[in-house]
């Protein structure tokens, strides 16, 4: 008896030894179930993702052993859900390396069990709605807006016109300067802007991006990079186009200031200068005659009213020889007293001024306000030629229209007149100072006798004056 | 709202909310846009026999839920109705048993969600043309849109 006993204690504590050393386990797990937990899940050394809304409605797992099984060893995967006690399981279909399945229900949760020849089935808990991988977000476009200098870029996710992750996700966009290291931004909306500033001038970049669930409810990794998307930033113009935009802008200023400067100058002057300068006003005559005269001498009354003339000596003179004419009268010659007739206007208001220089060399200075006396002709010349008297001062005229015999000018004045009588036919320095001219029309019964009719014009009052 | 003996919600409130704000609210909103666009003439003037009629009653919101839940289910199988319309409908069904933790009185019916949530691709055939309307599909369509009533009303004493 006391041996079989020993015996007993010596097998129990057999089994317990080898229980302790191999580690069986299993057996005792009490889902009831018919399936085997592994008491360490950690050995279970596959990594799974799951896919939502991969295909329509469905779903998709894939797993992959992170150690490869032994080649000679066939396992199996499953996907288990325990429906009202029931577990039931739908095996993965491999695929080279790695397993896959469809399924639709996300909602319970689930077991991953692993199969095996030699071993008995290990499971182990799988949430799928933890083990969220997205699909690739996709068509990246880069826009450079100039005005802020900042590069937009744009991209698209599936999921934005699916059920389930559709504003849920965060997005990774990585760029890089060709060479250089690579810089990420994470946002949760499908564009994001880069700083121009931050970013050199006129290099070649390049833009990917990848999506992962935002961790509220679905969680899950990072999904593969989108493909590249390359851009060359702007040159250094935008600086020398915000300097010619300055330039610009403070030009349009400057004119725009100009333009009112001469707008309040125009509306200040116009009325006094510049429309008498565009629209002249019609001359009078009066006016204009009084503007063409030289200012006169402070005793001299510029007037054509004979009656402010009344102090005025004026004296008469038949005839005005031009300075060659008189010349002649100081030799012996009676060709002068027949040549030179003249008349003026009685009361005319011409007056000429005889300045004898010299007695050969008779000037006469013609100026407005009266007519030469026949005494002092007489006197200055010396010779009684001169027929003219008073009495034919009111039918005295003179002609200083007329050069060479030519008419220069005919108006409105028809005082009888006679040509003034110049060998020469030239305008001899008895011209009038000719401000203002009288203008007469000669008569053929005013013609001297001598048949070169001497005619004084304008130009010669000039240059007598 | 008091537990139901078919369903084991316990309190866990905030399983339900989660689950039905990420996962089951948008199911029911894609079944429902897929009602609309099938034909029902035939539903406004036939009265339909033998239809029941399901109501969300007050404090008893989960049980009128597992009730509209299992009815829809008994749909799976007809054929008259579009195969991609009640499979949709027994998903929705489906999801509401298992978010509430209930389970239907006759458990065949929970087999039908082992179907549906099983992927067969030799089985799954796109119908190319719509049936024409039914009375079936008219009570089916009936009932979905009073889970749907029903759920937003559950969804404003949850989420309180």
């Amino acid at each position: 008896m006391l041996k079989m006993t020993q015996m007993s204690t010596v097998l129990s504590i057999f089994v317990l030894f080898l229980r302790t050393t191999f580690g069986e386990s299993g057996c005792t797990s009490a889902d009831g179930d018919g399936t085997f937990v592994d008491d360490e899940p950690d050995n279970f050394d596959i990594d799974c993702f799951s896919q939502l809304e991969f295909k329509d409605s469905y779903s998709r797992l894939t797993c992959n052993f992170t150690e490869l099984p032994p080649h000679n060893t066939n396992y199996t995967l499953a996907l288990c859900t325990k429906e009202d006690g029931n577990y039931v399981c739908f095996n993965m279909e491999k695929q080279e390396d790695a397993y896959f399945l469809q399924f639709t229900d996300i909602l319970s949760n689930k077991d991953i069990c692993m199969d095996s020849e030699t071993k008995r089935r290990v499971c182990r808990s799988l949430v799928v709605t933890d083990i969220v991988k997205p699909e690739v977000p996709f068509d990246i476009n880069i826009t450079y807006q100039k005005e802020a200098n900042e590069y937009l870029i744009h991209y698209s996710t599936p999921h934005s016109w699916k059920k389930y992750l559709k504003d849920k996700l965060i997005h990774q966009i990585a760029y890089q300067k060709e060479g250089g290291t690579w810089k990420t931004i994470e946002t949760p909306y499908l564009q994001i802007k880069l700083l121009g500033k931050n970013l050199e001038n006129d290099a070649s970049y390049e833009v990917k991006v990848r999506s992962k669930p935002n961790g509220d409810y679905f969680k899950g990794m990072w999904s593969e990079w989108s493909t590249s998307k390359s851009f060359r930033t702007a040159r250094e113009q935008h600086s020398t186009e915000s300097y010619n935009s300055m330039v610009v802008v403070i030009l349009s200023i400057l004119g725009f200031m100009l333009s009112i400067v001469m707008i309040v100058l125009v509306i200040t002057f116009w009325e006094n200068r510049i429309k008498p300068a565009v629209w002249p006003n019609l001359p009078d005559h009066k006016k204009t005659l009084e503007q063409l005269c030289k200012k006169p001498k402070n005793n001299f009354d510029i007037s054509f009213n004979p009656e402010s003339f009344g102090y005025v000596h004026i004296h008469k003179v038949d005839g005005i020889r031009a300075k060659a004419e008189v010349e002649n009268f100081l030799q012996p010659s009676t060709a002068l007293e027949t040549n030179l007739t003249e008349k003026f206007r009685s009361g005319s208001d011409l007056k000429m001024n005889l300045a004898m220089t010299d007695k050969s060399n008779l000037n006469l200075s013609v100026t407005y306000g009266g007519i030469w006396p026949a005494e002092a002709l007489n006197r200055l010349l010396g010779t009684n030629q001169f027929a003219v008297t008073e009495g034919n001062c009111s039918s005295s005229t003179y002609e200083v229209c007329h050069s060479n015999r030519v008419p220069l000018c005919d108006d409105g004045f028809n005082l009888p007149s006679a040509p003034l009588l110049d060998p020469s036919g030239q305008p001899g320095p008895e011209s009038l100072n000719g401000d203002t001219i009288s203008q007469m029309v000669p008569t053929s019964d005013m013609r001297s006798p001598n048949n070169e009719e001497a005619y004084v014009t304008m130009s010669s009052f000039y240059k007598i004056q | 709202p008091v537990n139901s003996s078919s369903c084991a919600m316990g309190n866990k409130t905030t399983h339900i909310r989660e689950k039905y704000e990420n996962i089951l609210s948008h199911d029911i909103d894609e079944l429902v846009n897929m009602s609309a666009e099938y034909r029902d003439r035939c539903c406004k003037n036939k009265k339909h026999e033998n239809s029941k009629v399901f109501f969300c009653n007050d404090t008893q919101e989960i049980e009128s839920l597992q009730r509209m839940a299992c009815n829809m289910l008994r749909f799976f199988h007809k054929q008259k109705i579009s195969k991609d319309y009640r499979w949709k409908a027994a998903l929705v069904s489906c999801g509401t048993l298992q978010v509430l933790h209930c389970k239907c009185e006759r458990h065949k019916k929970e087999k039908v969600c082992t179907q549906v949530n099983t992927h067969n691709k030799d089985t799954e055939k796109s119908e190319q043309s719509k049936k024409k309307c039914n009375q079936e599909f008219c009570e089916l369509k009936e009932n979905i849109s009073s889970l749907r009533s029903c759920w937003n009303k559950f969804e404003k004493i949850i989420f309180r």
